[in-house]
């Protein structure tokens, strides 16, 4: 047959190829008859060591390959999972990917026993390998040159930790912050609880030294009042754009005096303090906002000019304009944080139709210090010190229906047993009620569940239906569950635990990053528990609450792991194999399909050419199939190697023999040499051949496989999440091929194969061979013949 | 005592009200945390014995007793438990289907008898009303107006011109046939003689 | 929110307004085409089996074939948004469109049924009707033109204090459809405001049912009283003069059991019932006893009517 493809890539005429064979101390040796595969065998030089790992024999393979002046070099021993790595870096002068192996230990002699057949197997891999490696290029590691710079997007506890880490190992992070001050939520809780400890602790005292810090550190730069605006992908960095809003007050002048918020015509509620107290249209969030800067708050300020006539540092800019900051940086942090549960949503419950039903979030902000009682318990409606606080957990959360969230939001037991504590001690006469449906407190802080039981809070297990109100209280009514009983709770304030979700800042953030969401809008983790922080853009990581609900001891570890990735990739001066994409501009018409293919996200369209992020990349080939241009190529995996690995598989196949290809990803591969490492056996019929996933095989490489004499192909893949649908649209797609072509689909087999389960895998592929014999029985021969003939 | 026997399937209740026409597709019972959110909300948890998230319980521990069980028979159908209930459960579906049970196995019949004559009605014209059984009753409640009211009905309708109530012959054809054929016929039969029995006694 | 139609709607015929509050048709049609809503009416379209059904009387198939024949009548007017003017027929009817269209096991026997009995011009094909699509409440149909209201009302209904009972198979089966917020639907107030009146937002046992509980009034009326008193109780508390409905079943409760209830606590309720689109044709200066029907009514809609006289007399009827 004349494959068009294949030809185009014929080599160039004379190749010298050594070949090396290993007879492995008897390993292969004992079931491959050495001699008989040596005279089969086509090549320049062919040699056979006792043990070719050895030191002494790898210095004689160099030697060979200097002396005989050998274009390739195929290695026939063991698996390449093994020994590649070691015998690439001996073959040098020659380019490392110059040579290819014949894996005949794992896949041959220790999975079958017939000396005839197994010699005849090991024949055919090696005549593959020379196949193959006719085809090799020589290719160089790529060397990524990442930016020594990062940009942190958001200035909260999680992105405040990261951004110091990264300072502190000599990379330069700006931290891009929407609101005119860093802190984010913890700074507006007063206090917080620790693991192992039974006090609550000041959130100010612990995180201001670290804002601090990040102030003063040279490698940090905090862009406040700015929002991310787009980014783009170049060469592994990102060019990002940062919208900075005009905050009409110049920040090196401003010395926070304050004179112009005294004439502030404008009066609004302070968001900083939850709404619970009102602040000017000139304002500074709280005393220990960093900046310590005024700011206009544009949307409310009516430009009346008083403040610019008071403030004698001439500070204020009515006119001042916003500015476009561009960056350019090696690596993103997205740490965007949560927002509460918006409780309106839930209208039984009375949140903003009876003043005395509140959050969470505004109880902290009524007990701290700084908020708007100063530090007192007093009830919002009269000021009064209430005589019981009733607790209503999963607002929100735990919650499939409409609005609500269906997951555990994790901190608000704690949350609640926290503000139960500090009231029961410095309020004994208020009484505490926790309506629950399960206090979660996993880990450490069951002590602390205990301590605060200990102080006498009442736990009554049922969600409340509805809270109403009466003359002077409120009503909560709820069924005691564990007493099967209906009751109404009178109280004079209700704190509601509302969920936490994730935040605008966050969607937007994800989506001119173009990083995936959870079905709960979270970040998404590449893989939630071998590939945490790591979104699923190379490059960009994510802390905090923006991946999901989490208390501050988690933000900080988590933002401590994603900087330590970040300083991987900048720092790691990153050596990537070149077995990755790579476009052909002259033939690509920036159709973008294979931008949208990509299951990693590793090919993009930046400056009107498509781009391969190499570490991204994985090689894995979906990218080709979905080419119409045949643009693209994964290196080291080219078609016309496939080909001549096909075609080299299948030479000299014997009237009467049976061959079967099987096509594994790397996985599958490994699966296979356990296979024979545990001395496992399956017919001689099978020939593996790896490859970096079966979505680069298309239906041209199997027709041509079929047509070359191949009497079954095996597909082994395993089912990672992010690629599983696209293989099985390729099966789909490999299946249909083969009705067209009337080639019986019992010949043709998808299997899930996971590394420990190889004994699955050689039942399967036992199984597969009579299946196939069956197959070719049934055929009428004549068809058959037929179109093997047509070659 | 109760005991959990080792084999013994208690999820056979709880499954065959799943894959009831009545219950709604991915119907949350498995997934009920028992929060009693359902009952906090429930008009007849408040005014009767009735617990909602109990009668979740006894499905999930396959009480079969609970079929025969009166307690069935407070749920207003209102459907509160149904749009709050935070995994998606319906104890308000949960009784539709266990009623339906206990009227196929006999003992429901009874109590649905009293609204036979609705369907009575159905079939005849091929819409249903209040069946005249209760009016004596509800004529003590509603007052005379009311009973004047249906006698001057066609007239009222006159007046706000209003077209025919009434289905032409041919379709109230159709809907008995239909009702035939589905099994509602024979049993509305049933219950029927079930309704004479109690009237005769 | 979801796509509501102002064109092409069988205007399906409840039971219980047909005998109870017969104004509740004449004002709905009176106020859609105040409103340009184009609409039908088919005297062959039957009851949706409500009351029957949710008396446990008759079974699911059953109520589905009937609702699969209903659906095919509207098709073949040429009319296929349904509005219902009772709760009760909205969410049967969505809940059998929904098995039509997802259990094929149930269409292919009610279709068999049609067959064998003459009527396969009416056989059911799958997404004829989507639950979400094409059944709506006629309250919905009224909501979607709101802002259309206030430029047609002619009568000023100011005085009146009213508020709003969302019938539970409103909101609450097919919550997901609802309008707004299932838990506190807005629909019916957002009309009434654009009428130009004062609403009561919220009282204390809002989303109470009526209490009605279809067995339950007619076999535990105690019971049901029980409940109703509570919401009567919360909105005599609240003052409100006008209570709104969507749902005849709801409107009897309320308006034919006021009395007794009253009795039996030693309070006079006072609370005028009336439908939504009662109450809008009102506002639009519709005749109280050709249009809105106010003589089926139990308690008196007079007061109103009256106070629309001394205010407005040149809307005089
Ligand atoms: S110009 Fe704006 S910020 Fe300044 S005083 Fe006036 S309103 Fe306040
Ligand atoms: S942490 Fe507690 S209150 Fe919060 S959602 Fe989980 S169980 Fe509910
Ligand atoms: S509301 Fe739902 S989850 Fe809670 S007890 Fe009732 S049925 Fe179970
Ligand atoms: S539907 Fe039944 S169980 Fe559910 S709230 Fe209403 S009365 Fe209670």
């Amino acid at each position: 047959m004349n494959n068009s493809n294949f030809s185009r890539y014929a080599p160039k005429s004379s190749i010298d190829i050594g070949v090396f064979l290993c007879k492995c101390g008897g390993n292969i040796s004992d079931t491959v008859d050495i001699e008989r595969l040596k005279t089969s065998i086509d090549a320049k030089v062919v040699k056979e060591f006792e043990n070719l790992c050895s030191i002494k024999c790898q210095k004689n393979i160099r030697d060979i390959i200097l002396e005989e002046e050998l274009d390739r070099v195929v290695i026939a021993a063991c698996s390449p999972i093994t020994h590649e790595k070691t015998f690439r870096n001996q073959v040098a002068p020659l380019n490392p990917y110059l040579l290819e192996m014949a894996n005949i230990r794992e896949q041959c002699s220790w999975v079958h026993s017939d000396v005839d057949k197994t010699t005849d197997k090991a024949i055919s891999l090696t005549n593959a390998a020379i196949e193959r490696v006719k085809y090799a290029r020589p290719l160089d590691t790529i060397v990524r040159k990442t930016k020594k710079s990062a940009a942190v997007i958001g200035g909260g506890i999680s992105g405040i930790t990261a951004s110091l880490s990264l300072a502190k190992q000599g990379i330069k992070v700006h931290i891009i912050e929407e609101k005119p001050t860093v802190g984010g939520n913890m700074i507006k809780i007063g206090k917080i609880f620790s693991p192992e400890k039974l006090a609550e602790e000041c959130a100010l005292c612990l995180f201001n030294p670290l804002i601090n810090e990040a102030v003063q550190h040279k490698n940090i730069d905090i862009i406040t009042n700015a929002e991310l605006k787009s980014s783009q992908r170049k060469a592994g960095n990102f060019n990002l754009l940062i919208e900075r809003k005009p905050t009409f007050v110049k920040e090196d002048k401003c010395t926070a005096c304050g004179n112009c918020a005294e004439v502030c015509p404008v009066e609004v509620p302070n968001e900083w303090n939850e709404k619970l107290m009102m602040r000017k249209a000139i304002y500074k969030p709280f005393p220990q906002s960093v900046p310590d800067v005024y700011t206009i708050d544009e949307e409310n300020c009516i430009k009346c000019g008083k403040c610019q006539k008071v403030c004698t540092m001439n500070a204020i800019d009515l006119k001042m304009k916003g500015e476009n900051i561009p960056l350019n940086v090696g690596s993103v942090v997205i740490a965007t944080g949560y927002k509460g549960f918006d409780l309106k949503k839930r209208p039984e419950y009375g949140y903003g139709r009876y003043q005395d039903v509140i959050s969470q979030m505004e109880l902290a902000r009524i007990m701290g210090v700084n908020g708007p009682t100063n530090g007192k318990l007093l009830r919002p409606s009269d000021g009064k010190i209430p005589r019981r606080v009733v607790m209503v957990q999963c607002a929100g959360s735990r919650d499939e229906k409409p609005g609500g969230n269906r997951y555990c939001s994790k901190v608000c037991c704690m949350v609640a047993l926290k503000h139960a504590n500090f009231i029961r001690r410095y309020y004994p006469d208020t009484e505490i009620i926790i309506c629950y449906t399960d206090m979660r407190t996993p880990g450490m802080y069951e002590n602390y569940f205990r301590h605060v039981q200990s102080r006498e809070i009442k736990l009554i297990r049922g969600r409340p239906g509805d809270i109403t109100k009466n003359d002077d209280n409120l009503i909560v009514r709820v069924e005691d569950t564990l007493r099967g009983e209906q009751v109404e709770i009178e109280t004079d304030i209700v704190v509601l635990s509302e969920a936490m979700e994730p935040s605008e800042g966050t969607l937007s953030v994800a989506e001119t990053l173009n990083v995936s969401l959870t079905e709960d809008l979270f970040i998404k983790e590449k893989h939630p528990k071998m590939k945490p922080v790591t979104t699923d853009v190379e490059g960009i990581y994510v802390c905090g609450t923006a991946q999901g609900p989490k208390d501050i001891t988690d933000s900080v570890s988590q933002a401590n792991a994603a900087a330590s990735k970040v300083s991987e990739i900048i720092n790691g001066g990153l050596e990537i194999e070149p077995t990755i994409a790579v476009v052909d501009h002259f033939k690509c018409e920036m159709c973008g399909d294979c931008v949208r293919s990509c299951k990693y996200k590793a090919i993009y369209m930046h400056d009107e050419r498509i781009s391969v992020d190499p570490i991204a990349c994985n090689g894995c080939g979906m990218c080709i199939s979905k080419c119409k241009n045949e643009a693209v190529e994964v290196m080291g995996q080219t078609d016309s190697q496939i080909f001549a690995m096909i075609s080299g598989m299948l030479k000299d196949k014997k009237d009467g023999e049976r061959r079967i290809l099987v096509f594994v990803d790397y996985i599958g591969y490994v699966a296979s040499d356990n296979i024979g490492i545990n001395r496992i056996s399956y017919p001689e019929s099978i020939r593996i051949i790896k490859l970096p996933s079966i979505n680069r095989l298309m239906p041209k490489h199997i027709i041509y496989a079929f047509e070359n004499g191949a009497d079954g192909i095996f597909l082994g893949e395993y089912p990672d999440d992010l690629i599983y649908p696209a293989i099985k649209e390729k099966v789909q797609e490999i299946r249909s091929e083969l009705i067209k072509n009337s080639i019986d689909l019992d010949r043709l087999m998808y299997y899930k194969v996971y590394a420990p389960y190889f004994r699955g895998l050689a039942s399967k592929l036992t199984e597969f061979d009579k299946q196939v014999s069956k197959a070719l029985d049934k055929l009428e021969p004549v068809l058959y013949k037929a179109s093997s003939k047509d070659l | 005592m109760n005991t959990f026997k080792i084999g013994e399937n208690t999820f056979e209740l709880a499954e065959s009200i799943i894959k009831d026409l009545k219950a709604s597709d991915n119907l949350g019972i498995l997934k009920c945390i028992q929060c009693g959110m359902c009952t906090s909300t429930c008009p007849a948890a408040r005014h009767t014995d009735y617990d909602p998230r109990e009668i979740i319980k006894r499905v999930l521990d396959k009480d079969e007793t609970l079929i025969k069980d009166d307690i069935i028979w407070n749920c207003f159908y209102c459907y509160t438990c149904h749009s709050i209930c935070p995994v998606n459960n319906s104890a308000c579906e949960v009784n539709q289907v266990l009623r339906q049970k206990t009227i196929d196995n006999g003992k429901g019949k009874s109590k649905i008898a009293p609204f036979s004559e609705y369907a009575d009605s159905y079939l005849e014209s091929g819409l249903g009303t209040i069946p005249s059984d209760f009016f004596s009753d509800l004529i003590k409640d509603y007052g005379n107006e009311w009973i004047e009211l249906k006698a001057n009905l066609e007239e009222i309708r006159k007046e706000l011109s209003l077209g025919p109530m009434l289905l032409p012959k041919k379709d109230i054809e159709d809907i008995n046939e239909i009702l035939e054929k589905t099994g509602f016929t024979k049993r509305l039969e049933r219950v029927r003689r079930c309704k004479d029995e109690k009237d005769t006694r | 929110m979801k796509k509501i139609p102002d064109k092409e709607i069988l205007l399906f015929k409840s039971c219980l307004v047909n005998v109870e509050y017969p104004g509740v048709e004449s004002s709905t049609k009176f106020v859609f085409d105040k409103l340009g809503i184009e609409y039908t009416i088919s005297e062959r379209q039957s009851c949706c089996t409500g009351l029957g059904h949710y008396a446990d009387l008759f079974d699911q198939f059953s109520t589905t074939a009937l609702a699969a024949r209903n659906f095919g009548i509207a098709r073949e007017e040429d009319h296929r948004n349904i509005a219902t003017l009772c709760a009760t027929c909205y969410a049967i009817l969505k809940k059998s469109a929904n098995i039509l269209n997802t259990k094929d096991n149930v269409r292919r026997q009610v279709n068999k049924i049609f067959d064998g009995s003459g009527i396969s011009d009416l056989k059911y094909k799958v997404e004829d009707i989507d639950s979400r699509d094409n059944i709506f409440h006629t309250t919905e149909i009224i909501y979607n033109k709101a802002d259309k209201i206030p430029d047609l009302v002619e009568v000023d209904l100011s005085g009146f204090k009213v508020a709003a009972h969302h019938a539970c198979h409103y909101c609450k089966v097919h919550h997901q459809d609802t309008i707004g917020n299932p838990r506190d639907p807005m629909v019916i107030e957002t009309i009434a405001k654009a009428c130009g009146v004062e609403t009561v937002d919220w009282y204390d046992r809002k989303t109470n049912t009526c209490g009605n509980g279809f067995r339950q009034r007619y076999m535990n009326k105690d019971l049901s009283f029980s409940v109703t008193a509570e919401k009567l109780l919360s909105l005599k508390e609240n003052e409100v003069d006008i209570l709104l409905h969507m749902c005849p079943n709801c409107q009897i409760q309320f308006d034919r059991n006021q009395k007794v209830i009253g009795e039996s606590l030693n309070t006079e309720f006072n609370i005028i019932c009336l439908n939504i689109s009662q109450f809008v044709a009102l506002a639009f200066g519709a005749d109280p006893y050709k249009v809105v029907g106010i003589q089926t009514h139990t308690v008196p809609v007079e007061p109103v009517v009256d106070k629309i006289k001394l205010i407005n007399p040149v809307n005089e009827v």
